[in-house]
Formats: C-alpha cells, sequence, structure tokens
C-alpha cells in the first residue's frame, strides 16, 4: 500500500511549492499559452521563470514592465481565450487570430485597453456586456468572426470608441443609434443577416430582442 | 514422464540409502539440481557447497523431507543469482516450496514447473523473468500460494489458474500483464491475497470474483480496469484491503461497499468515479484509511466520524465537492491524523469543531473556497505537523495562539486574504521547516523573534506589505535553503549576518525599497545558486569575494545603483542568467564570462560599460538573449560572436561600436530581435539579414549606413517592426516590402531615398502605430492604396518632394490619429475626414486647400479677402432677418393655439378620439414611417463620419 500513500503526500507536496517566479502578467499570459495551440512555436520564448514577460516575442511593454501589448495575429495560433487575460491590467492593445470560443468576458477588466482587435477569428457566442467597461477603448474590431447575439446597448458608453466594426458576424437584432455609434459606418455592421437596423433594412424598430 | 516411473526406484533406493549410507538416494535430486546450478550464475557464492561430496541435505537452500529422502523446499530467495530458470527443476518431484525470489533470474517461467504436482508455494516475484505465465502452471493442483509479480511477464492471466482451487495468495502485481481479469478468478474459493496492481489490465472487474469468499486483500490499483465497481463486491465480508486507485473506473460508489465490515482500507483515487460518497461507507467501523481523491465525486461530505471510529486517513482531494465540514467531520478521541480535503468547491468558515480532534497531525484544506478568520483556538490541534490552508480566501490576522502549536512544521497559508502582523509568538515553533505566507496583506515588519525559529528550512513571505528591515538576527536560521522576501515594502540594508545562513541555495529580495552595499559576508553563501535583488536601490561597488560563489546559476540584480566592476560576479562558471541592467556598472566586460558555457541570457544594457565586447564570448553557443545596449562600448562585432548562433535577441544598441553591420547575422535562424540603433555602424544593409526568417524587430536607426535597402528584406515574412530611420540610405523604397505583410512598424524617416513611394506598401494592412516616410527625397503621387492602411494610427510624409492631389481614398483611414503631409509639393482639396486635423499637418505644400486649410473655392482669386468680408456682412443680414420672420410666426402660431384651445376644451372627448385615430394610422403606414426614420437616420451617420481629432 506504500505507494499510494506516496502519491497522496506527492499531490500534498505539488500543490504547496515556493515562488520564485512569480509574475503575475507573465503567469497570465503563460496560463493563456496553455490554451493555445502554437504549431510554428512561435511562442517558444514565453518563459514563464524570468522575471516578467517583457522580453517575451509578441508582448510589448511599457517603461514600467506592464505589458501593453499582445500581438498573435497571424501566426497561425489557435485555442481559445481564457479569463487569465482580465489579469493584464495595463494592456492597450490586444491582437490575435484563429482563435475559437467565446470572448471571455474578463476582457472588461482590461480598463487601459485602447484598441481590442479580435478580427478574423473563430469567435463564438456574445459580445460581452462587460467591454462597456473599456472606457479607454478607442477601436474595437469584432468582424469577420461567427459572434451572435445583438450588440450591447452598454456600448453606447464608450465615448472614446472611434472605430467599431462587427461586419460579417451572425449578430441580430438592431443597431444601436447613441453615443459613438451615431457615427460608424454602415460598412461596420455589413453581412450580418439577422442584424436589423434602420440603415440596414428600414424595417425594425429600434432595440428589439432577437 | 520420465520422473513418473523413475519415482518408486527413487523411493526404493533412498530407503536402501537411509540403511546403509547415511545421505542416500536424494542421489537423483543431486544430479538434478546440478543441471540446475549449471545454468545459473552465482557470483556470490550461494551453491558453493552444492558439490557432490557433501550431504545434499546440508546444501545452501535445500529442505529435505524428515526422512531425508527428498527435496521437499527450495529457498534460494534474494542470493544474487542470474541467469535462467531451469527446465530441470522439474525433476524436483517432491518439492513444496520453491522461492527463487528476488534475484536477477531472466527468461520464461518454465512450463515444467506444471510437473511439480506436491507444489504448494511458488516464489518467483522481484526478478527479471519475461514471457507469459504459462497455461501449465494450472497442473498444480496442490497449489496455495503463486508470487511472481515484480518481473516483466506479459500476455493475458491464464484462465487455467481457475483450475488452483487451494490458492490463497495470487501475486501477479508490477509486471506488464495485460487482457482482462478472467472470470474463472471466481473458481478460486480459497484465495485470500488477490495482488494485480500496476499491471496493464484492461476491461471490467469480474463480477464473479464475489465467490472469493475468503478475500482479505483485493488490490488492483494502476491498471485500465473500467466500468464500474461492481456491487457484489460488497458480499466479499473478509475483506480488509480494497485497492482500485488510478483506473478509469466510472459510475458512482456502490452502497454495498457499506457491507464490508471488515475493510481496513479503502482507495479509490484517481478513477472517474462520480455522484455522492455513499452515507453506507460511514458503516465501515473498522476503516482506518480512505482515499477517494482525484475522481469527481460531488455533493458534500457526509463522512461521520463518530461512526469510523478507527479512521486514520481521510483523503478526498480533488473532487467537485461543495458545501462545507461537516461539524462531526473529527471529533474529540478520535483516531484521525491526515485530513486532505483540498482542491474541491468546499467553502464556509474555518469549522470550530475541528479544533476538537487533537490527534489530528496533518490537514489540508487549500484550494477552496474557504473564508472568514482563523480561529484563535488552533493550538487546540496541538499535535498538527502540517497546516495547509493556501489558495482560500481566509482573512483576519495570524491568530497569536499559533505559537502554541509546538509540533508545527509546515505552515502553507499563502494565497488568501490575511492582514495584519506576524505574531511574535510564531517564535516558539522549533519545529516549523517551512512558512509559507506569500500572497496575502500581511503588514508589519518581519518580527526579529521569526529568527528563533531554528529549524526553519523555507521562508516566503512574498507578496504582502511588510515594512522595516530584513531582521538582524536573521543569521541564526542556519538551516535556511530559501528565503523569499519579494514584493513587499522592506527597507534598510541586508543585514551582514545573512551570510552566516550558509545553507542558503535561493535569495529573492526584489522588489522592495531596500538599499545600502551587499555585505562583504555574503562570501560565506557559497551553497547560493539564485540570488534576485531587482528593484531595490541597492549601491556601491560589489564585494570582491563574490567572486568566491562558484554554486550562482541565476543573477538578477537589475534596477539598482550597483556601481564599479561587474568582475565578482564572473567566479562561477555555472552561470545560467546574468541580469546587471540599469545600475551604474562601469569598466570593461570581463572575459571570465565566457567560462559559464551554459549562460543563456546575459543583460548589461544601461550601465557604463567601456571596451570592447570579448571575442572569448564566441564559447557562448547556448546564449540566447545578449543585451549590452545603454553603454560605452567600443570596437566592432567581433568575427566569434557568429558562433552565438543560438542568439534570440541581439541588442547592442546605444554605444559607439563601429565597423559594418556583419553579414554573418544572416545565419541567427532564431534571430526575433535585432537593435544595433544608435551606434557608429557604416557600410550597407546586409542582404543576408533576410535570411533571418523569425526576425520580428530589426532596428538599425541612427548609423551611417549607405547605400540601397536590399530587396531580400521582404523575405523577413514576420517583420513586426522596422526602423532604419536617420541613416544615409539612399534609392528606392524596394517595393519588395510588401511581403512584411506583419510589419506595424515602418520607419524610414531621415535617409536620402528617392523614387516614388511604392504603391505595395498599401498591402501591408497590418501597419498600425507609424508609416513614417518623412524627411527623404521622395516624388511622385502619393499612392491612393495606402487608403487600405485601415489601422494606421500614424502617417508622416513631411519633408518630401511629394505632388500631385491627397488621394481621397487616404480620407477612409478611419484610425488614423497624427498626419503629416507637410512641406512637400501637394495641392488640391485635402479629403473632407481631415479637417479635424490641425494646420501644421499640411503647411508648406504647393496648393492645398479646403479645412483645416482656406476652402477650396476661396482659394483661387486674389481679393479673397474682400469678398469674405462682403460674404459675412450678408450672411449677418440674412440670419436677423431669418430670425425676426421666425420669431414673428412663433407669436402668430402661439395666439392660434391659444385660441383653439378656448374654442375645444369642452369637447376634450372629441380630441382624444383624433389622437387614438392618429395612432391607428401610424400603425398603419408604420412601414412608411420606419422607413423615413431610416433614411433620416442613415444621412445622419454619413454626414458625421469624420473624426473629431484635433
Amino acid at each position: 500500500m506504500a505507494p499510494t500513500y506516496l502519491l497522496s503526500f506527492l499531490a500534498f507536496l505539488l500543490t504547496v511549492s515556493p515562488t520564485i517566479s512569480t509574475n503575475s502578467e507573465g503567469n497570465a499570459l503563460h496560463a493563456l499559452r496553455t490554451r493555445l495551440l502554437d504549431p510554428t512555436n512561435v511562442l517558444q520564448s514565453w518563459d514563464p521563470t524570468l522575471v516578467n514577460p517583457c522580453t517575451w516575442f509578441h508582448v510589448t511593454c511599457d517603461s514600467n514592465n506592464h505589458v501593453i501589448r499582445l500581438d498573435l495575429g497571424n501566426s497561425n495560433i489557435s485555442g481559445t481565450l481564457g479569463p487569465e487575460l482580465g489579469g493584464l491590467k495595463h494592456l492597450q492593445e490586444l491582437y490575435k487570430n484563429n482563435i475559437q470560443g467565446e470572448i471571455p468576458e474578463e476582457l472588461g477588466k482590461l480598463k487601459n485597453l485602447v484598441s481590442m482587435d479580435l478580427y478574423g477569428n473563430k469567435f463564438e457566442g456574445e459580445i460581452p456586456k462587460s467591454f462597456a467597461k473599456l472606457k479607454s477603448l478607442k477601436f474595437l474590431r469584432l468582424n469577420n468572426n461567427k459572434l451572435t447575439g445583438s450588440i450591447p446597448r452598454e456600448l453606447t458608453t464608450l465615448s472614446n470608441l472611434k472605430v467599431f466594426d462587427v461586419s460579417n458576424n451572425d449578430l441580430c437584432g438592431t443597431i444601436p443609434i447613441d453615443g459613438p455609434f451615431s457615427s460608424f459606418p454602415i460598412q461596420s455592421f455589413e453581412n450580418n443577416n439577422r442584424l436589423n437596423g434602420p440603415e440596414l433594412q428600414g424595417l425594425a424598430s429600434y432595440d428589439f430582442g432577437c | 514422464m520420465g520422473m513418473i516411473q523413475i519415482c518408486p526406484l527413487v523411493l526404493f533406493l533412498s530407503v536402501l540409502g537411509v540403511l546403509t549410507f547415511t545421505h542416500g538416494d536424494t542421489s537423483m535430486d543431486s544430479s538434478c539440481l546440478q543441471r540446475i546450478k549449471s545454468q545459473l550464475v552465482d557470483p556470490e557464492g550461494v551453491l558453493r557447497n552444492w558439490s557432490s561430496g557433501i550431504d545434499i541435505c546440508s546444501w545452501n537452500g535445500l529442505t529435505c523431507s524428515e526422512d531425508l529422502t527428498h527435496v521437499v523446499g527450495l529457498n534460494l530467495s534474494g542470493s544474487g543469482l542470474s541467469g535462467i530458470i531451469s527446465p530441470e527443476f522439474s525433476c524436483l518431484v517432491s518439492l513444496q516450496i520453491l522461492d527463487l525470489s528476488s534475484n536477477y533470474l531472466t527468461g520464461p517461467i518454465p512450463p515444467e514447473l506444471g510437473k511439480l504436482q506436491n507444489l504448494k508455494e511458488l516464489y518467483l516475484y522481484s526478478n527479471f523473468l519475461s514471457g507469459k505465465i504459462s497455461a501449465e502452471l494450472g497442473l498444480l493442483k496442490k497449489l496455495q500460494v503463486l508470487r511472481v509479480g515484480n518481473n516483466m511477464l506479459t500476455g493475458e492471466i491464464t484462465p487455467h489458474l481457475g483450475n488452483l482451487t487451494d490458492l490463497r495468495v495470487l501475486g501477479l502485481a508490477f509486471s506488464l500483464l495485460n487482457g482482462s481479469i478472467p472470470v474463472e478468478i471466481g473458481n478460486l474459493k480459497s484465495l485470500k491475497i488477490l495482488n494485480l496492481q500496476q499491471n496493464s489490465f484492461s476491461g471490467l472487474i469480474p463480477g464473479e470474483i464475489s465467490s472469493c469468499l475468503e478475500l482479505q486483500v483485493f488490490s488492483a490499483a494502476g491498471n485500465m480496469l473500467e466500468g464500474e465497481i461492481p456491487a457484489s463486491i460488497g458480499k466479499l465480508e473478509s475483506l480488509e484491503i480494497l485497492h482500485l486507485a488510478n483506473n478509469t473506473l466510472s459510475g458512482s460508489i456502490p452502497i454495498e461497499l457499506g457491507s464490508l465490515s471488515n475493510l481496513k482500507y479503502l482507495n479509490l483515487l484517481g478513477n472517474g468515479l462520480n455522484g455522492k460518497i455513499p452515507v453506507e461507507l460511514n458503516q465501515l467501523s473498522m476503516l482506518e484509511t480512505l482515499d477517494l481523491s482525484n475522481n469527481k465525486l460531488s455533493g458534500k461530505i457526509n463522512i461521520l466520524n463518530s461512526r469510523l471510529r478507527n479512521l486514520e486517513s481521510l483523503v478526498l482531494s480533488d473532487n467537485f465537492l461543495t458545501g462545507g465540514i461537516p461539524s462531526d467531520l473529527c471529533v474529540s478521541n478520535s483516531n484521525l491524523q491526515k485530513v486532505f480535503l483540498s482542491l474541491n468547491n468546499l467553502s464556509g468558515t474555518f469549522p470550530s469543531e475541528l479544533l476538537n480532534c487533537s490527534s489530528l497531525q496533518q490537514l489540508d484544506l487549500s484550494n477552496n473556497g474557504f473564508y472568514g478568520q482563523l480561529p484563535s483556538g488552533l493550538d487546540n490541534l496541538r499535535n498538527l505537523t502540517d497546516l495547509v490552508l493556501n489558495n482560500n480566501s481566509f482573512s483576519g490576522k495570524l491568530p497569536s495562539e499559533i505559537g502554541n502549536m509546538s509540533s508545527l512544521k509546515g505552515l502553507y497559508l499563502f494565497h488568501n486574504s490575511l492582514t495584519g502582523r506576524i505574531p511574535v509568538e510564531i517564535g516558539k515553533l522549533q519545529r516549523l521547516t517551512v512558512l509559507y505566507l506569500y500572497e496575502n496583506q500581511l503588514s508589519g515588519s518581519i518580527p526579529r523573534e521569526l529568527t528563533n525559529c531554528s529549524s526553519l528550512m523555507e521562508i516566503d513571505l512574498f507578496g504582502n506589505h511588510f515594512t522595516g528591515s530584513i531582521p538582524a538576527t536573521i543569521g541564526k536560521l542556519k538551516h535556511l535553503v530559501f528565503l523569499q522576501l519579494r514584493q513587499n515594502d522592506l527597507s534598510g540594508p541586508i543585514p551582514p549576518c545573512l551570510g552566516y545562513c550558509k545553507k542558503l541555495q535561493k535569495l529573492a529580495l526584489a522588489d522592495n525599497r531596500l538599499s545600502g552595499s551587499l555585505p562583504p559576508t555574503f562570501r560565506f553563501l557559497t551553497e547560493l545558486s539564485v540570488v534576485t535583488l531587482y528593484n531595490n536601490s541597492f549601491e556601491g561597488p560589489l564585494p570582491e569575494s563574490l567572486f568566491l560563489l562558484k554554486n550562482l546559476s541565476i543573477i538578477n540584480f537589475s534596477h539598482n545603483r550597483f556601481s564599479g566592476s561587474i568582475f565578482p560576479l564572473s567566479g562561477s562558471s555555472t552561470l545560467i542568467v546574468l541580469d546587471l541592467t540599469n545600475n551604474s556598472f562601469s569598466g570593461g566586460i570581463p572575459t571570465r564570462l565566457a567560462e559559464s558555457k551554459n549562460l543563456t541570457r546575459l543583460r548589461l544594457g544601461h550601465n557604463h560599460l567601456t571596451g570592447t565586447i570579448p571575442s572569448e564570448f564566441g564559447q557562448l553557443i547556448e546564449l540566447n538573449f545578449l543585451d549590452l545596449s545603454f553603454n560605452n562600448l567600443t570596437g566592432e562585432v567581433i568575427q566569434e560572436l557568429s558562433n552565438c548562433n543560438q542568439l534570440e535577441h541581439l541588442l547592442l544598441n546605444d554605444n559607439r561600436l563601429t565597423g559594418t553591420v556583419p553579414s554573418w547575422l544572416g545565419r541567427f535562424q532564431g534571430l526575433g530581435e535585432l537593435d544595433l540603433s544608435s551606434n557608429d555602424f557604416h557600410g550597407t544593409v546586409p542582404a543576408e539579414l533576410g535570411s533571418c526568417s523569425k526576425l520580428l524587430k530589426l532596428s538599425l536607426h541612427s548609423n551611417n549606413l549607405s547605400g540601397w535597402i536590399p530587396p531580400e528584406i521582404g523575405n523577413l515574412t514576420c517583420l513586426n517592426v522596422l526602423d532604419l530611420q536617420r541613416n544615409n540610405l539612399t534609392g528606392p523604397i524596394p517595393s519588395t516590402v510588401q511581403q512584411c505583410k506583419k510589419l506595424y512598424e515602418l520607419r524610414l524617416s531621415e535617409n536620402f531615398l528617392t523614387g516614388m513611394i511604392p504603391s505595395e506598401l498599401g498591402k501591408l494592412t497590418e501597419l498600425q502605430v507609424i508609416l513614417d516616410l518623412s524627411r527623404n527625397q521622395l516624388s511622385g503621387e502619393i499612392p491612393s492604396s495606402l487608403g487600405k492602411l485601415m489601422k494606421l494610427e500614424r502617417l508622416n510624409l513631411s519633408f518630401n518632394q511629394l505632388q500631385g492631389e491627397v488621394p481621397p481614398s487616404l480620407g477612409r483611414l478611419t484610425s488614423l490619429q497624427m498626419l503629416n503631409l507637410s512641406n512637400n509639393l501637394l495641392q488640391g482639396q485635402v479629403p473632407s475626414t481631415f479637417s479635424g486635423f490641425p494646420l501644421s499637418s499640411f503647411v508648406g505644400n504647393k496648393d492645398l486647400c479646403g479645412a483645416p486649410l482656406v476652402s477650396c473655392s476661396e482659394s483661387v482669386g486674389s481679393e479673397r479677402k474682400w469678398l469674405s468680408d462682403n460674404e459675412v456682412a450678408a450672411i449677418i443680414v440674412a440670419i436677423v432677418f431669418t430670425s425676426t420672420v421666425i420669431c414673428l410666426v412663433l407669436i402668430y402660431m402661439m395666439l392660434r393655439i391659444w385660441f383653439d384651445w378656448r374654442k375645444v376644451s369642452v369637447s376634450s372627448s372629441d380630441s382624444g378620439g383624433l389622437e387614438s385615430n392618429r395612432e391607428e394610422m401610424q400603425w398603419f403606414y408604420g412601414e412608411d414611417n420606419e422607413k423615413k426614420n431610416g433614411d433620416y437616420w442613415r444621412v445622419n451617420s454619413l454626414t458625421s463620419v469624420q473624426p473629431q481629432e484635433k
């Protein structure tokens, strides 16, 4: 029976190990990496034992060693995004590709995010309402995915939003007209067969569900 | 077969032998044993006395029958024998016990053993036997014990073993057996011990096992058994040990297991069992160990220690259990010593009832959702050696009573929300070896009393708010191996006595406000391997004696104010990482660093280093990251560095390096970042750089590079950043740059580039940070394809000789935040969407017009100003006139309404009918109305597209 006791004890030891390498942003990114399939080993340099992730490729830091830019576009990377990304409190720009699954609502925690480009992926599910918390957001490109549901009304409070593109998805409902939405061109909403709006079909009344 | 015929003869001869010689006719056995011996290698000489001159019954390992006529036992266990088990064993027909266990025997188990019809016990375990378990073993009708485990036996269990109805013990563990457990196992009515663990058995556990009513031990752990646990196991009333861990069993735990009234040990860990823990398990009054960990069990914990009075170990970790800890999980006068409940979804506060459980030695509630304060009565758990509560939400202070837990060895409280100070009473814990309090909200100073815990080996206080200085008595911790105080608010110097913690291997003091210089006592830390001091305010030169530390492998002193030579850190030849960025180190780079052949990261950037890059660095073939940027280095990039072909980052920027950009850089296939900017390099951009296919960032700006930009740059298809600005580059922008599809930053400004802007740049649709072609001699028109750069945020084409109109397509660059087209030869109308950009974006051109410049209609003719004045006057007149008219109309309307109201106020019902009518009309014509709405909206949206940026 000795081997089993040993197993229990090993498990016991595994849960408690010192934190010689802990850096929260690096950990968040490393956790992300475990979700991603990286056939061309683009993320090889992502070594979680380093002091911070600032020397990792596709990661850019500011002068305080906070991650401000994550750039995985066009790298044949696939997989899902996880809630860990919400830990990158200073992230300003996020670029992705070939990712599937839902957009984690934790991305709404990225208070400093200026630019979120998740276009050209395979994202499903709805646009998280939590994006309304991204008060610094200027560019939000979610086009060419498989997003469903309606455009959250809450996004109309994003007063800094300059570019919003949800074209080529499967969104439904109507297009908001308040706040920054008063200035987005019609092209931003194209090719969403179930998306109604005065500017697309001229039929549906404002704020239908779907 | 011959033996059976010979048998009476042997008997006769042996009887004769007793009468005539003292050792009579075991001679048949003797010759057969000699043949067996001949097939064994006997390095220890155990078989030395197996010779014909000696009485066979005194041969080592042999047991003769009482009448000395037969060999009935042979025990050569643990004799260091190798070789094979000879088929000749079959001649020992009287043999009852054969024990060859724990040797180095190889080859198969000979089928001839099946002839030993008198054999009762066969021990062949712990050898290197291979092959299958032969069916002939099923002929051994008298066999009671068969133990052949811990070999390299393969194949399936032969169903013929089912014939061995006298078998009491069947041991087949730790081999390579596969297939399913044969149903014939149920024939073994006398079986008491069945050990099949650590093989590759698959399939179901046969329900027939319930016929083995004598079974006391059943272990099949570590196989690939699947399906449910047969409920019929509950019939095995004699069972004491049931061990099915680490299989792929599924379904729920059968409630029938509650009938196993003699069960002492139940281990089902590492399966896929789901459902609730059956309450029936509480009937197992003899149970000492219960391990159900690493399954998918859900529901509440319903184990009642009040009934399981003999329970010593309770392991339910890594399931989906919910709820709190039941109050009678552990009662007083209990035998419970180990409670492991980690990695569940348990919640609630620390149950005070648990404090009655004074027998408890190890308590692991980690990785759950427990919250609230730690009870002050923790010290009731006076036998506790390990308290593991990490990764919960415990809050409040550490109770001072913790100092009374004199047996405590490990205190794991990390990842909680504990506040307040470490109680000084902790100093009473003389056995404490591990203290992990990291990632809490603890504050105050680190109590000096902590250094009284003389057994401490590991301290991790990372990520709290500790203030004050490191205790000056830290040197008392003679056994300390690991000390991490990272990310606190500690200040003051490193106490010199830290050097007396001579066992210290890892020291992490980074991210504090520590100051002063490193004490010379550091030289005593000869075991030190990892030392990280980054982000503090350490200063002064390093003690020269640090050179004596030969085991250093990871050093990070970055972001301090250390000065002087870095030579003292070059003593170890086992360095893997050396990071000294952002200090004030001066002098040369020690060539001795090249002794550390495993060095992968060398970062000496942002110092005051002088001299040249040592040519010995060519020996650092493992080097992955070389950062010598922001120093005062001189000389050339030496040829020897071309050996470092594992380099991924090469940062030599901001020095005074000279010579040319080496063409051998093209051989660095893993290179991702090359920064040689702000040096004095001359010559051309080598075309060979185009071979660095993984390059992400290429920065050669602010040098004296000349010649053309090589078209091979287009081979860098991964490139994100290309910065060649501030050089003397000539010729055109190569159109091949269009292949660098991932560029998001392109800077070619301040060169002497000529020709047109290649329209292919419009294919770089990832361009985002900047496209800067300013201050060159570019001519021709701005290609309209640049309008495709939808993500571009900054565009600078100023100070060139660009002509023609600004292409209207540029107006669609909605992401643009900075635009500079000034000082060119442009003319015509600025796209209307650019009206938000300042005048300076456009000045110094030939003839541009439109907002923010003057409007195009006015820009022709010289009397513009006079006309404009005239127009202003006209507008004022128009406004005054219009507003007067509107006022008059309004007054008229108000008067009319007032009169109307007076007329209809007596017949409000009429007006109500009218309103509802109007509503009906709206529904009826709803479509039309909406369409109009839409049209209006569309116009609105299109007219307000312009960016309102300043």
